[in-house]
């Protein structure tokens, strides 16, 4: 695992990793400052529907940080220390796709974290924000299955990734069911959906029409992850590592 | 002696910019200068040889292997990148330690220690490379390919930016390893520093071969190359017609108090002309040698294949 750590060690650097998880930490925020009135009957409601309607901004810092995964070392010259090494394509693909997942788990973690503070300061039981967990778990394996290859194959990853979580996961899931099937969010809300009996309206609306469900969301993951090692895989093969 | 590197038939481009046109040549162990102008494809073709890029057409074999199919090809062959990047928050150590482990040597931590002695970089090697001088870098490179003890080495413009010491150094160090038997091809757009590295000499311009062999080939091609000269004067139409005199002045031009001289023996003509001066009481105020680039003495080379 050298070249996962080595990646990862590389795009967490101290200021992107600062920046990213106040990012993160938005939908937190917004939960705190709109539950000062809130009754206690409804926090986890609100709870639910803040996080999944303003829980994007983690999509955004998960963009940032998974697309850098290879494209820190492409763009700054580095590659060929990393390519021309006695390692499978297909290694390298998943220690890469590690890496990614690792750094978007550790700011969904700080994001999570962020809310349950949140929850707890307007006095709510932190019991209740675990579930919460799994969205920002889910959604960091399955932004990373799809940024960390993007990053490597397209030089405006950035740009193409804010375009997919705008246009294709914001816009197009809600004309197209099986573009809001194959949506990372959506998928992610259904595993927290699967998890919390007190999912709000406005989370169930951002989830449609993927239904709640936990295995059927973590399958539909796997399914994402593998089809994100085996693209990355192909393009370390065949595209030039430069 | 086999060769070690096959080049055949190699062709790379990008969009409508041909890199590399048509390459066709074998490399054995010892070592090779590759030259060329800026632009000549060297970095192309040594970034087709390591894999890194595929070629457009034709195909590059490294010890009978394809080195984009085969990974485990990079057990036995490094590229110094010219690039000057290097992880500027690692140290020299972690650098060539890291270059170790992910090359799956056994005991990263004393070959690492090995290579940085090997290319003086040991009391350095501390420090971060951020904070390292250009020609430091360069053996930072050097020492992270030399980790696996390659049997092929690929050196892109490795002396660019180190100071004459360190270039005695380093190209003491690629004379010993070419005498060990590896194979190493070294890249530079200058001559004499080919020269001083490798007896061999590839000389590209343009993407294709302008000239292989050894160096004095190259230098005698290079000197029957006709030359302009530039010499400045109060008397030019006298200075014109002794210089046409000359067996070696091909022609002559008069352009206000210049004349243009078109030589086939520049050095001849450099002895003779402070000679014609004094005999003919001629002033020169300066005397200017153009056309003197390397890129255009390889595109006469081309030009004339």
């Amino acid at each position: 695992m050298t070249l996962a750590l080595h990646l990862y060690r590389r795009i967490m650097r101290r200021g992107r990793v600062i920046g990213l998880l106040a990012l993160a930490a938005v939908p937190g925020l917004v939960f705190w400052l709109s539950a000062f009135d809130a009754p206690d009957d409804e926090l986890i409601t609100l709870y639910t529907d803040v996080l999944a309607s303003v829980g994007y901004t983690f999509a955004i810092a998960a963009l940032i940080l998974t697309t850098a995964t290879l494209r820190d070392e492409r763009d700054s010259g580095t590659l060929p220390y990393i390519y021309m090494r006695p390692i499978a394509r297909v290694n390298m693909a998943a220690q890469s796709l590690a890496a990614g997942t690792a750094a978007a788990l550790v700011i969904g973690v700080g994001g999570w974290i962020a809310s349950a503070v949140a929850l707890l300061a307007v006095g709510g039981d932190l019991q209740a924000a675990v579930p919460s967990l799994s969205l920002f778990v889910a959604a960091g394996f399955g932004y990373a299955a799809i940024f960390v290859p993007l990053g490597y194959l397209v030089p405006r990853a950035l740009l193409v990734g804010l375009g997919y979580i705008i246009v294709v996961e914001t816009i197009l899931a809600f004309a197209v069911e099986g573009l809001a099937q194959i949506s990372i969010w959506r998928i992610s809300l259904s595993i927290y959906a699967g998890l919390e009996d007190g999912f709000g309206e406005v989370a169930r609306q951002a989830m449609t029409p993927v239904t709640p469900g936990v295995w059927g969301g973590i399958a539909k993951l796997a399914g994402v992850l593998v089809v994100g090692l085996l693209v990355l895989t192909w393009a370390l093969r065949k595209r030039d590592a430069l | 002696m086999t060769d070690t590197i096959v080049v055949a038939n190699l062709s790379k481009w990008f969009g409508l910019k041909v890199a590399v046109s048509e390459l066709s040549i074998g490399f054995r162990p010892g070592v090779t200068g590759l030259l060329g102008p800026n632009g000549a494809g060297k970095t192309t073709l040594l970034r087709v040889m390591a894999g890194l890029q595929r070629p457009s057409q034709g195909e590059v074999r490294i010890l009978g292997v394809d080195p984009r199919q085969d990974t485990e090809i990079y057990r036995k062959i490094s590229l110094v990148p010219e690039d000057e990047s290097v992880y500027d928050r690692l140290t020299g150590r972690r650098f060539v330690e890291l270059a170790a482990r992910l090359a799956k040597i056994d005991h990263p931590v004393e070959r690492a220690d090995t290579v940085l002695d090997t290319v003086g970089l040991n009391d350095a090697a501390d420090r971060a490379l951020g904070g390292f001088s250009k020609g430091m870098r360069q053996r930072a490179k050097v020492a992270a390919a030399l980790v696996s003890d390659p049997e092929i080495l690929l050196l892109d413009e490795p002396l660019n930016g180190a100071d004459p010491v360190q270039r005695a150094q380093l190209i003491a160090l690629f004379k010993r390893l070419g005498a060990e038997g590896k194979t190493l091809l070294v890249s530079s757009h200058v001559l004499a520093e080919v020269e001083r590295v490798s007896d061999r000499v590839v000389a590209m311009v343009d993407g294709r071969l302008a000239a292989v062999g050894d160096v004095a080939t190259i230098r005698a091609a290079m000197t029957d190359k006709p030359r302009r000269i530039y010499v400045d004067t109060a008397s030019p139409r006298k200075l014109a017609a002794a210089l046409i005199t000359g067996s070696d002045v091909l022609g002559v031009q008069i352009d206000g108090d210049t004349v243009r001289v078109e030589t086939s023996d520049a050095a001849d003509l450099a002895r003779r002309l402070p000679a014609i001066a004094i005999d003919h009481s001629i002033g020169i105020s300066k005397v200017e040698p153009v056309d003197e680039s390397l890129e255009s003495v390889f595109r006469y080379l081309v030009e004339g294949r």
